[in-house]
């Protein structure tokens, strides 16, 4: 079963002072790929600025554009039509023998190295060693999404953007951006590679067509067991017709959403919002 | 002969050739072991036989005067000094000089395609030469310029490549500098120093000129521009006059007739990059930036950076700007990738190393390193990011205290290092005190690439480490420098080159113009340029 899904990403500033120069760069355009199409997207400002796209290392859709006019408000509007996929089934049949095997090891290195959202942590380490026991790679990683889920308390404001994976372990609350690192952390620690997807959900299983519903910023991760495939951690979910992928990545840095550098007054966010229609 | 030689060798050489002297098996580039005085170093060596210590003393005296007034200084630890410059000038034949010459060019075409391709398809990782991890693990692999691409596929519009002499003489290659290598103000500076003070040495012989750098930069740089652009505006891009290499900065920019600009001087708009002059907006085609990768663009890199400009590297991928040298070159000269240069050579160019590496060992590899934990204290283990000579250990010098804190380092993370065996550089006589005194040397040749050709300095900075003995011998650790000459060929012809024979006295007029008088020379080349 597969969805036609209209996002409308839209984000506001609202500055103290008024800003004179203003790069940024935003990563808000959904990619088509095997599970997904898109059909239409475009990334529109206002003030309306000239806009440059490039694809960056990761795949990603880059949306740059600078404003010089003098202006206290900003706002960045993300449309998108997207067709999705059916539910995503986990890859299996690979072996702990192959993941250590040197050319998964080489290849998916950058997938298993540790940064600062995902660091290595003992702790972390050996809670995931010990998932690990009696289950073949695939299990394990639904074993790990499992444990994140049930060990963080889904809770806005606790942890930051800047918080990593160690941090939102250790307030055991949490928002996806955490699940999603936290269990990436686990996974690269015994040794399967994980990368970071960051999309939207559509928050409606039963959503009918033609209504549209707040839905949300969304990350999840992917996890390489003889091939890749997504999971929830967040939800304790599938990756499904509900879930629109935009960028992959090492971790959040790689795939910000929204940044960027400015002169000005202090900002602050006036209007954060998602809205996800079933078109079919 | 060899008696006879001897005997002139006179009284600033009495006991140089002391075989107690440390490392007394290096290279001495102007004695041969039984203490002739070798081809390369012949006249200059029967000029200064017969001269007393207080004439070394007095000569020594006018080129710090000399320094002092052309205000060359360089930072040690965040201290200006004046950058000490040793009277006595290394010599390179041009034989020598022309094997150095085709290994360097060999080596930036090498490592170009490297680069361009490291940044583009990453061919030679699916074809497997390398292991993907060599690149995606080196802290300098900056995903961020992935797939820009300068117009005339140059990246590496300067390099320095660190070359030593072994105990046989023979020329290695010991790392390469492809980000901001610094140092070519002081070749020219030393050179015009040198040529007040020894006006007579420079009559006799045929030194080729240093004085024309900046014509070949400035070629590179409006080469490197857009082609459909008919006069670049290119800029000097300064960190400020806090910068140890300002006066480098300020020189080059002066000798191209370019601006020298701080970032607050440039801005982006729309992906192009202008300047503020007086006169109004300028846009700018070429960047020489003298500022690190993580400096250069706060929205990139790092986003409190206040010496950069916002947006220069979107607007050089869109291709409206060069940034030279281009954005993440240090994969190139990670010092783990430095040891697969055989390899890169091989894949890219199908040609074996013209200069070869010092051997080395890559501790990342687990029978390499299981050797370097075995054999630390006689190995000098370098962090593969290093530069300017910090964090390298000496394993003959270490304390068993600091080779266990070493060893547990590389055990932690052995990505981060090399080793390499002792290397016994080359030495050259040096003035300390009233003597001259062998000492270690090193060389840093300049090449500029235009794209169409790689034009590589005749000579370089041949940094000299002062303290007896010792091997270190970069500028940031105390080290000075000499004036390096390269002899013209006698002849042009390749054949005559190849063929083995030395600078001969009584040589031919040749095509290589002598040196006289450089900043002469730069002048006239400038005028040629602007006309």
């Amino acid at each position: 079963m597969s969805w036609r899904v209209r996002v409308v990403h839209t984000t506001g500033y609202r500055y103290e002072a008024p800003v004179m120069q203003s790069y940024n760069e935003a990563r808000l355009t959904p990619r088509s790929d095997r599970r997904q199409n898109l059909v239409a997207g475009r990334v529109e400002t206002t003030p309306a600025t000239r806009s440059y796209r490039y694809t960056d290392y990761w795949g990603t859709e880059v949306t740059s554009f600078d404003l010089h006019a003098p202006h206290t408000e900003l706002k960045i509007v993300s449309s998108s039509v997207v067709e999705t996929g059916p539910t995503v089934m986990p890859h299996n049949g690979i072996t702990w023998r192959d993941l250590r095997g040197g050319e998964v090891v080489d290849r998916y290195a950058e997938l298993l190295e540790s940064t600062r959202y995902v660091p290595r942590d003992r702790e972390l380490a050996s809670i995931a060693r010990d998932l690990r026991k009696g289950r073949n790679p695939t299990e394990a990683v639904l074993a790990i999404s499992e444990w994140v889920h049930d060990q963080l308390t889904y809770t806005r404001g606790t942890t930051g953007v800047h918080s990593s994976a160690v941090d939102a372990w250790r307030a055991r609350e949490g928002v996806c951006q955490d699940y999603a690192h936290l269990t990436l952390a686990m996974l690269r620690a015994i040794g399967i590679p994980g990368r970071y997807v960051s999309g939207y959900l559509h928050t409606k299983a039963n959503a009918k067509v033609g209504e549209t519903v707040r839905g949300e910023s969304h990350a999840w991760i992917e996890a390489w067991t003889g091939g890749w495939w997504g999971f929830d951690p967040t939800n304790d979910i599938e990756i499904g017709p509900r879930h629109i992928w935009v960028a992959l990545g090492r971790d959040y840095a790689d795939v910000s959403p929204l940044k960027g550098t400015y002169s000005g007054g202090q900002a602050s966010a006036i209007e954060v919002s998602v809205n996800v229609t079933r078109l079919a | 002969m060899g008696r006879t030689r001897r005997q002139q060798h006179g009284e600033l050489f009495r006991g140089y050739l002391d075989p107690k002297r440390p490392h007394a098996e290096a290279y001495d580039e102007m004695f041969a072991p039984d203490s002739t005085v070798r081809q390369a170093y012949r006249r200059l060596h029967d000029s200064l036989a017969p001269s007393s210590a207080a004439d070394l003393t007095a000569r020594s005296e006018a080129l710090d005067r000399a320094l002092v007034d052309q205000g060359i200084t360089f930072s040690l630890s965040g201290q200006e000094r004046p950058f000490p410059l040793d009277l006595i000038p290394r010599v390179i034949t041009a034989q020598e000089w022309s094997r150095l010459e085709r290994g360097i060019v060999q080596r930036v075409r090498a490592l170009e395609a490297f680069l361009a391709d490291v940044y583009g398809d990453q061919q030679i990782i699916r074809d497997g030469v390398l292991p993907r991890r060599l690149i995606t693990s080196c802290q300098h692999f900056h995903r961020q310029a992935a797939g820009v691409n300068p117009p005339n596929g140059v990246r590496v519009h300067v390099s320095g490549v660190d070359i030593v002499r072994d105990a046989d003489g023979v020329f290695r290659v010991l790392e390469d500098n492809l980000r901001c290598p610094s140092g070519v103000s002081y070749v020219m500076e030393n050179r015009r120093t040198m040529a007040r003070v020894f006006p007579d040495l420079f009559a006799k012989h045929r030194v080729r000129a240093v004085g024309d750098y900046a014509v070949h930069l400035l070629r590179s740089l409006r080469a490197a521009a857009a082609p459909n652009v008919a006069d670049p505006m290119v800029v000097v891009l300064t960190p400020g006059v806090h910068n140890s290499a300002y006066f480098e900065h300020s020189l080059l920019a002066r000798q191209m007739g370019v601006e020298l600009v701080e970032g607050r001087d440039l801005f982006c708009r729309d992906n192009a990059v202008y300047v503020r002059t007086t006169e109004g907006e300028r846009q700018v085609d070429v960047v020489y930036r003298r500022i690190d990768d993580e400096f250069l663009d706060p929205v990139h890199f790092r986003p409190d950076s206040v010496l950069g400009v916002a947006g220069l590297l979107n607007a050089a991928r869109a291709g409206n700007v060069v940034i030279a040298n281009a954005v993440g070159n240090g994969v190139g000269d990670d010092k783990l990738v430095y040891a697969y240069l055989p390899e890169i050579m091989k894949y890219y160019l199908g040609e074996t190393p013209l200069l070869s590496n010092v051997d080395t060992f890559r501790c990342w590899l687990p029978d390499e390193r299981a050797q370097v934990l075995d054999r630390t204290d006689e190995l000098v283990v370098k962090p593969v990011e290093g530069s300017g000579g910090y964090g390298i250990v000496f394993g003959p010098d270490a304390t068993a205290k600091e080779l266990n804190t070493l060893r547990r380092k590389i055990r932690s993370d052995p990505r981060s290092w090399i080793a390499q065996p002792v290397v016994q550089l080359s030495t050259v006589p040096t003035k300390v005190g009233g003597r001259l005194r062998p000492r270690h040397v090193d060389l840093r040749p300049f090449a500029v690439n235009d794209g169409e050709s790689v034009f590589v300095l005749p000579g370089g900075l041949t940094r000299v480490a002062i303290p007896e003995g010792s091997l270190v011998v970069n500028s940031s650790q105390g080290g000075g420098s000499k004036d390096t000459w390269v002899l013209a060929a006698r002849s042009s012809t390749v054949d005559a080159e190849l063929s083995g024979h030395g600078l001969a006295a009584g040589s031919t007029p040749e095509e290589v113009a002598p040196d006289q008088g450089p900043e002469l020379t730069s002048a006239q080349q400038q005028q040629q340029q602007q006309q």
